[in-house]
């Protein structure tokens, strides 16, 4: 559909001033195909993000059932301001990665128009599964269609399917065949692989934008379920109830009751927490006999399970995952931590005892072993993650022309007499004395997160300070990460900047210290956090990106 | 489709840049007196490909040089670290001396030698380039005719490529030789010297698929901003080249006289020590090599290692990245033993990727005489980030377009004449390339025939 009328331009517009009611009327518009508005058009798209692969496969599992098998590599994802989320809104779709979604799509419409399914999944007979059947046809498309762009579709949108699956049978003389190359092309569109959000005016306001109701939908429930919206939240978007507080309310209510929330919270977290690079966690197979790919699968599951129990399930205070050593271990693991598994499950609960120096997340295998080198620990890279990810404060790159050469290779003692030679250059001090010092307390635990307490048969002193704090080891560490209130402000942070896409900026710090204020009375409570977040304005608030004009009083952008 | 192979069709293909493989049989009066080119002047097909490794090349200030041979031009001496390089030595140039420039804007470590010398231009924050890298405009220029615009490989395991055309998103390699395999191999290949061949009838049903989206593009893009333009432009693209991948595969194709399917290889071994990120490599350039010489794609991009490299010799607990910055300078040596070693480990994957390029037999030669290969690295001296003296290499005779096995040497020329080199060579229209201090029209004219 190029090249639109100018009356569904003007048609569109209208809409968009009046609000979410003439979207709820958009099924009902009985005019011409020709001149029949597009709800997808009506207002600027803020932003648009590829979706995440955990995105894709919720998405493909609530659509087309559980069973569906997805076997594909996905595209790498980009880390901005800490978050893939952030960095999710610079990717794009390159050759490589458009063929495996390509093959994916076809492989996924080969399942759901298989015949032992089809008859329930497709929702149509075809009157003769030998010929195309339009009707049919369609009804499939825009049903699945919605479900996978997050809102109807346009009359063009279906006209295209429809036209591929017709074509298809005809030239296969198989309905099916036909209907899965219009499935397949659904799968492959920008509809579906971005995030494509369409804002509208605020009401009251002629230059201030909120997300449309369909948008609003998607962002609820990419943050509580990390999934497109359910036929629920559509019909919530159609009516109009989703943009009413009570409407709105109402959904947040049932997003946060489902068990569905662990979804969203596992997602949030393995974003937050830089799980994404266990795909290129290498060690040193004669330094770490021990480690194998069941050892990162393991860990970085227990860490999940530790936290969703811990969050979501027991609703704990947040800061707790920093000294609760309640946590789930499986066999592989239970070798890594020396700890005998006595269980015939896959999975057992476990308490560390004071005496194995562990204290939460952080002396878990995922941390210790992710920011260390292939074949030893590394306090500067725990200290600069510890610093990066749970106090959002980043480290800058070091300087490019750092004059080492006091530096020496050391095969005796630890690595802690290295590192004291950096706190001598003024230059590397700066970040050095910030890092290292959490790092160093964290020495017991070797490249893989293996308790030890001596290297090159030198004992290891975990005794640290920061900001004239002294502590020691681990449970030091522990208890002064539950203590700090930048740990605080950052899970507030980066909760809100992963739900809408964007890094936080300083126009946002009002509204973060006023959320991070609800969230220390709420009881430093997860779920709690999320509702807040999504109960307020500014989560739906857009602005009009650079390189579009809006025309006064509507949303309707041109270039 | 009959039988479309006739002289005269394979001539008008090869003008037209279609067909691009040699047929069989090739006759000799097809071809001129050196066995390079057909009897009306065009060239047998040339390919390009990129090829980058972390961590540069020992040259220190102490003098202690480990791999900038003393003498210049043709017959240049070899240097201890581009010892694997010394059996090709002949179709290999070596340049030195030739540096990034950042115009004020900061030393991004481990970034912003290989962004200047791909996109023209010092980036300004890690992550992404200002521009976009260069090989995606020798792709334009001669990759329309394959199946594939580019592959990408990165051995060491990491999802890592250098190749965008928006600054932002970059390619995505095949990470493993499996995946690599079953990219060119899988679904879609048609073997070119198939008797029996025909068009699949499913091509055109999957045509209809992707032109059910291209129809939506104008509506997408009318109401986006500028930086979701360029992202959506992105996509059409690839969805651009998908349909002329079909487009492809409907047609019957050339004969490639060089081109043998390779059988899948097993799985390989999975991890960042130098001697399986080497092994990977060389079975990875096997793959690619036949995938070039099958005529699946023209230009493909490798990265060896990352800028900043993980690799390590195997039992070792400190890897490359910490040797170069850590090592004292021995004194008698003049440079950092251990470094120096691995640096020399490293080249040793590059050395092999180029002899599995020269071990195909095509034409009067090899596939590495129909091809260029530009190699380089993110930094010189890595023990202080420098972004002067970057080694960069250019192997393959280009046709002959490449006078190969000499040594150009610079004092602090910008690094951009050799990517405008490389790009004039290959044949894409480009007068210049780079931006401020790095702009240039001048390329080394030296090694261009």
């Amino acid at each position: 559909m190029r090249g639109l009328p100018a009356i569904a331009w003007a048609l569109a517009s209208c809409a968009a001033m009046v609000g979410a009611t003439m979207f709820a009327a958009d099924s009902h518009v009985t005019a011409s195909a020709q001149t029949q508005q597009r709800t997808d058009v009506a207002g600027f798209k803020p932003a648009i993000r590829r979706i995440t692969e955990s995105q894709y496969r919720h998405t493909i599992a609530d659509v087309f059932g559980p069973s569906i098998k997805i076997n594909a590599r996905f595209e790498p994802e980009k880390r901005e301001a800490g978050l893939l989320a952030v960095g999710s809104a610079e990717l794009s779709v390159t050759t490589s990665g458009l063929e495996q979604y390509f093959a994916l799509a076809s492989s996924i419409a080969d399942q759901v128009m298989d015949e032992k399914v089809r008859a329930t999944s497709i929702g149509c007979e075809p009157a003769d599964a030998r010929k195309a059947d339009s009707n049919c046809a369609r009804a499939f498309i825009k049903r699945v269609g919605e479900r996978l762009f997050r809102r109807p579709l346009s009359d063009a949108d279906i006209a295209s399917r429809v036209a591929t699956a017709d074509k298809g049978a005809t030239q296969s003389g198989d309905f099916h065949a036909g209907l899965k190359l219009a499935l397949t092309s659904l799968l492959i569109a920008p509809e579906f692989l971005f995030r494509m959000e369409v804002a509208e005016p605020l009401p009251g306001a002629t230059s201030r934008f909120r997300l449309d109701a369909y948008s609003t939908a998607s962002r609820l429930s990419f943050l509580f379920w990390d999934t497109s919206p359910d036929s629920e939240l559509l019909a919530a978007a159609k009516s109009g109830a989703i943009l009413t507080d009570a409407g709105l309310q109402k959904q947040i209510s049932r997003l946060a009751a489902s068990p569905r929330l662990e979804d969203g919270a596992r997602a949030f977290f393995i974003d937050m927490l830089q799980f994404d690079q266990f795909e290129s966690l290498n060690k040193d197979a004669a330094t770490y006999p021990k480690f194998s790919q069941a050892v990162a699968d393991s860990a970085r599951e227990q860490t999940l399970k530790t936290l969703l129990n811990l969050l979501i399930t027991r609703k704990q205070d947040y800061r707790e995952i920093f000294t609760s050593n309640d946590t789930f271990l499986n066999r592989p693991l239970a070798a890594v931590y020396k700890v005998p598994y006595a269980s015939s499950k896959e999975w057992t609960p476990y308490t560390f005892p004071e005496s194995s120096e562990r204290s939460g997340i952080l002396t878990q295998v995922t941390f210790l072993s992710l920011f260390s080198h292939p074949g030893a620990s590394s306090p500067t890279r725990r200290g600069v993650k510890l610093h990066e990810i749970f106090m959002c404060q980043p480290t800058p790159d070091p300087p490019a022309d750092v004059d080492f050469s006091k530096v020496q290779a050391l095969a005796n003692g630890t690595v802690r007499t290295r590192l004291l030679d950096h706190m001598t250059n003024e230059g590397c001090a700066v970040c050095h004395r910030a890092s290292d010092p959490p790092g160093l307390a964290l020495e017991h635990f070797d490249g893989l997160g293996q308790l030890r307490t001596t290297e090159n048969g030198v004992p290891i002193d975990v005794t640290a300070e920061i900001n004239g704090k002294k502590f020691t080891g681990a449970q030091g560490l522990g208890r002064l990460m539950h203590d700090n209130a930048d740990v605080t402000s950052c899970v507030v942070k980066q909760a809100y900047s992963y739900g809408v896409g964007k890094a936080a900026g300083y126009r946002d710090e009002d509204y973060l210290a006023e959320q991070t204020a609800a969230f220390v009375k709420a009881g430093y409570q997860i779920p709690k956090l999320f509702e807040a977040i999504a109960s307020s304005p500014e989560f739906y608030t857009v602005s009009v990106p650079a390189g579009l004009k809006v025309a006064a009083g509507t949303s309707k952008a041109t270039p | 489709m009959t039988t479309r192979f006739n002289r005269r069709s394979m001539l008008r293909g090869l003008l037209g840049g279609s067909a691009v493989c040699m047929g069989i049989p090739a006759l000799d009066i097809f071809l001129d007196g050196n066995g390079q080119a057909w009897a009306d002047g065009a060239k047998l097909p040339v390919r390009f490909g990129t090829y980058f490794w972390g961590l540069g090349l020992t040259d220190t200030p102490t003098g202690g040089t480990r791999w900038v041979p003393t003498k210049h031009g043709a017959g240049y001496e070899i240097t201890p670290e581009l010892q694997s390089l010394a059996a090709l030595k002949d179709k290999v140039s070596v340049f030195s001396g030739f540096r990034a420039i950042g115009d004020g804007k900061p030393n991004l470590v481990h970034w912003s030698g290989h962004a200047s010398i791909l996109s023209g231009s010092a980036p300004g924050v890690t992550g992404s380039f200002d521009a976009p890298s260069f090989d995606t405009r020798i792709a334009d220029a001669i990759g329309g005719a394959t199946r594939f615009k580019s592959l990408e490989i990165s051995p060491s395991g990491k999802a890592l490529s250098y190749s965008t055309r928006t600054g932002r998103a970059f390619a995505t390699p095949e990470t493993t030789p499996v995946s690599l395999y079953e990219r060119v191999y899988g679904e879609g290949f048609q073997d070119p010297n198939n008797p029996n061949w025909k068009p699949d009838s499913k091509v055109m049903l999957r045509q209809s698929v992707l032109s059910a989206v291209a129809d939506q593009r104008q509506a997408l893009m009318a109401d986006v901003g500028r930086a979701d333009q360029i992202k959506l432009d992105q996509y059409f693209t690839s969805l651009r080249e998908m349909e002329n991948q079909l487009e492809i595969q409907l047609q019957q194709p050339e004969k490639c006289e060089a081109c043998i399917v390779p059988k899948p290889p097993g799985e390989g071994k999975k991890s960042a020590s130098i001697d399986v990120v080497n092994s990977n490599t060389k079975v990875m350039a096997r793959l690619l090599a036949m995938s070039l010489a099958c005529n699946q794609t023209r230009v493909f991009n490798c990265v060896h290692t990352p800028g900043s490299s993980e690799t390590y010799i195997a039992g070792d607990s400190k890897i490359y990245h910490q040797y170069t910055h850590d090592e004292p300078t021995d004194a008698k040596l003049g440079y950092q033993p251990m470094s120096s070693k691995l640096a020399g480990m490293v080249m040793q994957g590059f050395g092999e990727f180029l002899a599995e390029m020269d071990a195909i037999k095509e034409g009067d030669g090899t596939l590495l005489d129909h091809m260029l290969v530009m190699g380089f690295s993110d930094t010189g001296y890595a023990k202080i980030h420098s972004l002067e003296n970057i080694p960069v290499i250019l192997a393959g005779g280009a046709n002959g377009k490449h006078k190969a096995g000499q040594h150009i040497a610079t004092k602090g020329e910008s690094v951009t004449r050799i990517s405008l080199t490389a790009q004039q060579i290959m044949g894409a229209p480009v007068g210049e390339f780079g931006v401020g201090a790095m702009k240039t029209s001048r390329p080394i004219t030296e090694v261009m025939a």
